[in-house]
C-alpha cells in the first residue's frame, strides 16, 4: 500500500473560525480505498475537520497543506472541491424548502458530470437512479418530490445524505457523525450503504464519537483526535479500546482533550 | 377631483337597473371621496396616472376572446369579456348545489336578497370598489347550496381587448358545511383597464380554496378586489400570484365574522422591468378562536416597484387569535424597489401575533450546503431564490395549477433582469 500515491494529504493543517484555532498541527495521510475512522471526544475538532477541508466560508486555514488527488484543495472554491470527488455528509444537513429534492439531484450531479467533461443526465436516467438509490437507502419515492431535507426526521436526513453519495460516487467521502441520532436499525442501513461504495478508488473518513457505527463497518485506520490534532492511531482495535476505556484514558497519554461545544 | 373619476361618476349616474341604489350610495361616497396623491395613505407608493392617463373604452359588441388554457383544468368557466358575461362558455349542465345566474335574471325576492349582499362585504374604504359599485357591468351571483363539496373548480375570468375598458362584478356564496374552489384571473391585451371585484360570503363549516392569478402585464391597468366574509368554524385558502404592470393593484379582506375562522393567504409576487403590483391585504379579527396564516414573498427585478401593505386588526373581543404575517422580498437589482408595511393592531389581551418583514438575503447555510454538492454558487443561488418563491407553490392545494403555474413563474424568473 505505501507505494501507492495518496488521495489526501493533509500536512501539520492550523485552522480555526473567528480568531479560534481549532485544528493545531493535524495531519492524516488516506491512500485510495482506505477506510478511516476518527474519533475523539467533543470539542476536539472532529466537524471543524469536515468543514475545512469543504471550504465552507469563515473557517480559515493558517498554516498547513491539504492535498487531495494531486491537487491543493485549499485553493479551489467549495464546489470545484466536490467537483473533484470530495463528498461531505453532514452532521445536521439543512432543510431547503421550495428546492425540491431531484431537482436539486439534478444539478449536483450535472455539475459533477461536467467536471468530469460529461454531458448532463436525462431527467428519466437521473430518476431511475434516484429511485435505485432511494430503494437502497430506504427512503420513500415521495421523498424526491418534497423540498430538500423538508420535513424529515433526523434519520432520514442522514439517509438522505447517503443518496447523495450513490450518486454522486465521490472518491473521499467524510461522513460527519453519520451514526448520530440514529437507531441500530437505521445505522445497518447506513453501514450497508457505506460498505456497498467501499472501493479500491473511493475512500472514507467515518467522523464518530461512539464505536458502535465501527461494528458494521470495519476501518483500516482509527485516529484518535483531541485538541486539534491527531494523538493516537491504530487499527480497529483501537476503536474498541477507547470503548472500554473512555476517552479519559488519553489522558494518560499527557493528551489534554479539552471539552467544548 | 380627476376627469376620469367625473367621468364615471357620470356614466354610473345613467344606469338604470337592479342595483341603482347601491349604485346610488356608491355615486354619493365617490363624489365626496378627493381623488388619491401621494400623501393618501392608501395609494402612497402607486401611482394613479395610469388610470388618468387611459384611453381605455367600453366596447359593446362582444369579441371573440377564450380564456388562457391551463393545461389539465377542467373548470366551470365564468367568463367576462369586456365586462360582459359570455354565456356560451358556461357548461349547459352544472353540478348539483351550484347556481351561477345573472343578478338581473333574479326573481325579485333573490333579486333583493342580492341587492342587500351586494358591496356588503367590500369595505366602502376603497375606492376603486366604489368605481365597481357605480359601473359594474354584469354583475354574477354564484350560489352554494348547504352541504353541497363541489368538486370542479370555479374559474373567473375577466378578458379583455386591446383598449378596453371592463368592469366586473362576482359575489359568490358558500352555503353551511359546503365546498367551492374558484381561480380569478384577468388576460388584457394592451391599454386596457378593468376594476374585477368578488365577494365571498362563507358560511358556517364551509371551505373556500381560492386562487387570484394577476399575471397580467404591459400597459394594462387594473385594480380588483377579493372580499371574504368567514363565519363560524368556515375556512379558506388563498393563493395570489402576481406579475406586474404599468399598475396592478389589488385589495383584499379576510373578515373573522364567526369564531373560530381559520385562513390562510399566500402572496407571490415577481416584478421586472417597469412593472408595478400592488396589494394592500387587511384581515380583521372580529371574533375569537380565530386563526390567520399570511405569507408574502416577492421578488423584483429591473426597476419593478412593489407594494405590501399587511394589516391585521384584532378587535377587543376576538381573544385567542392566532396571527402570524410574514413577508419576506429579495431585491434583484438595486433599481428594484419594495415598499412593505407589516401592520398589527391589537385590542385584545390574550391573543399571539407575529409579524415581520425582511429584504431577504439568501440563505449561507443552504447556499453552502448546494456547493458542497458541487452546484456553483450562481447557480445555488437561482436555485434558492426560485424556491423561495416554488415553498408557497409547494402550499397550493391543487396540484394541477401548481404543475401549470411553476414553469410559467420559472420562465419568467431565469429571464429577469438581474443587474
Amino acid at each position: 500500500m505505501s507505494n501507492t500515491k495518496s488521495l489526501l494529504t493533509i500536512k501539520d493543517l492550523y485552522a480555526g473560525i473567528e480568531e479560534k484555532q481549532i485544528l493545531k498541527g493535524f495531519n492524516l495521510d488516506i491512500k485510495p480505498g482506505e477506510v478511516h475512522a476518527i474519533m475523539g471526544p467533543n470539542g476536539a475538532g472532529k466537524s471543524t475537520m469536515g468543514y475545512v477541508l469543504s471550504g465552507r466560508d469563515g473557517y480559515e486555514v493558517e498554516s498547513g497543506s491539504v492535498t487531495f488527488n494531486g491537487e491543493n484543495l485549499l485553493d479551489l472554491e467549495i464546489e470545484e472541491r466536490a467537483n473533484a470527488g470530495l463528498f461531505l455528509a453532514f452532521q445536521y444537513p439543512v432543510e431547503i424548502p421550495g428546492v425540491s429534492n431531484l431537482e436539486f439531484l439534478k444539478a449536483s450531479v450535472d455539475a459533477v458530470r461536467a467536471a468530469n467533461g460529461e454531458e448532463a443526465i436525462t431527467s428519466s436516467e437521473l430518476l431511475k437512479q434516484a429511485k435505485a438509490a432511494c430503494k437502497q437507502v430506504n427512503l420513500p419515492l415521495a421523498f424526491l418530490k418534497r423540498g430538500v431535507n423538508e420535513g424529515f426526521s433526523g434519520g432520514e436526513k442522514k439517509r438522505n445524505e447517503l443518496m447523495q453519495m450513490l450518486l454522486l460516487k465521490p472518491k473521499l467521502c467524510i461522513l460527519d457523525e453519520t451514526d448520530s441520532g440514529l437507531d441500530i436499525d437505521a445505522l445497518q442501513l447506513v453501514a450497508e450503504g457505506v460498505n456497498s461504495q467501499r472501493s479500491p478508488d473511493r475512500s472514507f473518513i467515518i467522523v464518530t464519537h461512539y464505536q458502535r457505527l465501527l461494528d458494521y463497518i470495519k476501518p483500516d485506520f482509527v485516529h484518535v483526535l483531541a485538541d486539534g490534532k491527531i494523538v493516537k492511531s491504530g487499527d480497529a482495535s483501537l476503536a474498541l479500546e477507547l470503548e472500554s476505556q473512555g476517552y479519559a484514558w488519553l489522558e494518560n497519554g499527557n493528551v489534554e482533550a479539552k471539552i467544548e461545544e | 377631483m380627476s376627469e376620469w373619476l367625473e367621468s364615471a361618476i357620470i356614466r354610473g349616474q345613467k344606469i338604470d337597473d337592479w342595483l341603482t341604489p347601491k349604485r346610488t350610495q356608491a355615486i354619493d361616497l365617490l363624489s365626496t371621496t378627493p381623488w388619491p396623491t401621494r400623501k393618501t395613505e392608501a395609494w402612497r407608493y402607486t401611482s394613479l396616472r395610469a388610470i388618468q392617463n387611459s384611453k381605455a373604452k367600453n366596447i359593446e359588441t362582444i369579441a371573440n376572446l377564450l380564456p388562457q388554457n391551463i393545461t389539465d383544468l377542467s373548470a366551470i368557466e365564468l367568463v367576462f369579456i369586456n365586462g360582459q358575461w359570455d354565456k356560451t362558455q358556461l357548461p349547459d349542465v352544472l353540478p348539483k348545489g351550484l347556481s351561477i345566474s345573472l343578478g338581473s335574471d333574479l326573481n325579485k325576492e333573490q333579486q333583493s336578497q342580492a341587492l342587500a349582499n351586494f358591496s356588503d362585504i367590500k369595505p366602502k374604504r376603497h375606492l376603486f370598489g366604489l368605481v365597481n359599485d357605480a359601473l359594474a357591468q354584469d354583475v354574477v351571483i354564484v350560489n352554494v347550496e348547504d352541504g353541497f363539496n363541489i368538486k370542479q373548480p370555479l374559474r373567473i375570468s375577466s378578458l379583455l381587448s386591446l383598449g378596453a375598458e371592463s368592469h366586473t362584478r362576482v359575489q359568490v356564496t358558500l352555503g353551511k358545511e359546503s365546498h367551492l374552489a374558484v381561480i380569478e384571473d384577468v388576460k388584457a391585451e394592451g391599454d386596457s383597464l378593468c376594476t374585477a371585484f368578488v365577494e365571498y360570503q362563507v358560511s358556517a363549516k364551509a371551505h373556500l380554496e381560492h386562487y387570484r392569478f394577476a399575471l397580467q402585464t404591459g400597459s394594462n391597468v387594473a385594480v380588483g378586489g377579493c372580499h371574504f366574509n368567514l363565519l363560524d368554524h368556515s375556512s379558506m385558502h388563498s393563493t395570489i400570484v402576481a406579475f406586474g404592470s404599468d399598475l396592478s393593484r389589488l385589495d383584499t379582506d379576510i373578515i373573522h365574522s364567526g369564531e373560530f375562522v381559520d385562513a390562510k393567504l399566500n402572496a407571490i409576487y415577481l416584478l421586472d422591468g417597469n412593472e408595478l403590483f400592488d396589494l394592500h391585504a387587511t384581515v380583521e379579527h372580529a371574533m375569537p378562536n380565530g386563526t390567520t396564516e399570511e405569507n408574502v414573498r416577492c421578488i423584483v427585478a429591473g426597476r419593478s416597484k412593489a407594494v405590501f401593505n399587511g394589516r391585521i386588526h384584532i378587535h377587543r373581543d376576538a381573544q385567542k387569535t392566532l396571527a402570524e404575517l410574514n413577508n419576506r422580498n429579495l431585491l434583484m437589482t438595486n433599481t428594484a424597489e419594495i415598499n412593505t408595511k407589516p401592520e398589527l393592531e391589537i385590542y385584545a389581551d390574550d391573543v399571539r401575533c407575529a409579524h415581520g418583514a425582511t429584504s431577504a438575503q439568501v440563505d449561507k447555510q443552504a447556499l453552502y450546503y448546494l456547493q458542497t454538492r458541487g452546484i456553483d454558487r450562481a447557480k445555488a443561488s437561482v436555485m434558492l431564490n426560485f424556491g423561495f418563491i416554488n415553498e408557497l407553490i409547494d402550499l397550493m392545494p391543487n396540484t394541477v395549477l401548481s404543475e401549470w403555474i411553476r414553469p410559467i413563474i420559472r420562465n419568467r424568473f431565469s429571464a429577469m433582469e438581474v443587474k
